[in-house]
């Protein structure tokens, strides 16, 4: 099954989450609760965790790429279910 | 928690004791990512690594002494014997939840249960332990309660009154401390001059007692004298539980006023694996019986979590009732 991943709400007060770096490539099996990539908001730099454990698909959003709350940022092909 | 002490108890006990534990972080954890996907609504406090002080604690009380808890009470909530999916249902908001889908997070709980819904202001359950202390010792029932609080709730005037009240009157009240050193994100330094908060005990001359809040075993030791000191009429007892949240404060919290060192070092000594590490030195317990707890748990929390999605929403029509101001 392939996951959508979203952009959480990181609580930031304006909508734009900018992409700073990826911490996990393409291929790369990912655990639940892993670091996928940090991002940078008005009000802090943060790691986003992954949601599912899988393998990344796609990123979606590149570093330096902007985004917002609710937009798909990765697709994780999830292993077991 | 030594070998010796793992030796004393039943292999049933123990794995009981894992399995409850595994259960509060697998639904804290399932819970985080349905919070972070937006698939939950409202506001969470989540309790990973703090697993052993709700155990160790409920696993001394019986079925019919009651716990108060606080803005964080999954936990204690799972511990007390609340079912994950009546949880579930709640925090989805379902009319079949533990409280019918009008507590939420933070006052989810379960009379039936022995568990006061949670009450989300800081210090706000400690008062009322102290008059249930009241009702068991008026009515003469061997009841106990235990109230659990944070750090920072030390520093309320409401753990004033309430400890003093229920010392001066020799009530059936364990109050629990459990200290994660962050009232939210301020370190307990900031907020008392006191090393050891169990020290507090003195001023209200009842016993006090500071315990390694992640040995799940220290606790429930603790906890059970406590527990006997209330039911034997000798007045309330301060157990400070040391911990550490391995988690945000809330949902939005990424810690940063957590050194990352002084996180990495809790989380090598997280309550979970550090009791699995002792378990297995047992004959009679290998790495495959816990794998195959985790798994089961597993299946229990995503089970509960399809009944919670699909549970009806209150009607208009329940919008008056089970509500009292």
């Amino acid at each position: 099954m392939k996951v959508k991943m979203k952009m959480p709400d990181l609580g930031t007060t304006v909508d734009e989450i900018t992409v700073v770096n990826w911490l996990v490539e393409v291929g790369q099996e990912v655990k639940r609760g892993q670091a996928l990539l940090e991002v940078e908001t008005d009000k802090a730099t943060m790691e986003v965790e992954s949601f599912v454990s899988g393998t990344l698909e796609e990123i979606c959003v590149p570093v330096n790429g902007v985004t917002t709350t609710g937009s798909v940022i990765a697709v994780i092909a999830v292993t077991d279910v | 928690m030594g070998t010796d002490t793992i030796k004393k108890y039943e292999k049933e006990f123990l794995l009981g004791l894992y399995e409850r534990m595994f259960l509060i972080r697998e639904f804290e954890e399932q819970v985080k990512f349905l919070f972070l996907e937006g698939v939950m609504p409202g506001t969470i406090h989540q309790c990973q690594g703090q697993e052993a002080t709700a155990v160790g604690v409920c696993t001394a009380l019986n079925n019919d002494d009651f716990i108060t808890s606080t803005h964080r009470p999954h936990g204690h909530a799972l511990a007390k014997g609340v079912s994950p999916e009546s949880m579930l249902i709640e925090l989805f908001g379902g009319v079949t939840g533990c409280c019918k889908g009008k507590g939420g997070s933070m006052h989810i709980g379960d009379v039936d249960k022995g568990m006061l819904p949670a009450i989300a202001i800081v210090g706000g359950g400690i008062p009322l332990a102290t008059g249930m202390g009241l009702a068991f010792k008026m009515k003469k029932t061997p009841q106990v309660v235990a109230t659990f609080f944070g750090d920072g709730a030390t520093s309320e005037g409401a753990f004033h009154e309430g400890i003093n009240m229920a010392a001066i009157w020799d009530l059936p009240v364990v109050f629990v401390c459990e200290n994660n050193f962050y009232g939210a994100s301020t370190h307990v330094n900031k907020v008392t001059r006191l090393k050891c908060i169990a020290d507090r005990a003195a001023g209200y001359g009842i016993r006090g007692e500071t315990v390694d809040g992640n040995d799940v075993l220290a606790v429930y030791e603790a906890a059970q004298t406590a527990v006997q000191e209330c039911r034997d009429g000798k007045g309330p007892v301060l157990l400070e539980l040391e911990t550490y949240r391995i988690t945000g404060h809330s949902r939005r919290d990424a810690c940063q006023y957590q050194p990352k060192e002084e996180r990495e070092r809790w989380k090598n000594n997280e309550p979970i694996g550090a009791f699995g590490r002792v378990l297995v030195t047992r004959d009679d317990v290998d790495e495959g019986d816990l794998e195959a707890i985790r798994s089961q748990v597993e299946q229990t929390v995503v089970s509960a979590i399809k009944v919670g999605r699909s549970a009806p929403e209150p009607t208009v029509a329940d919008l008056l009732t089970d509500v009292y101001a």
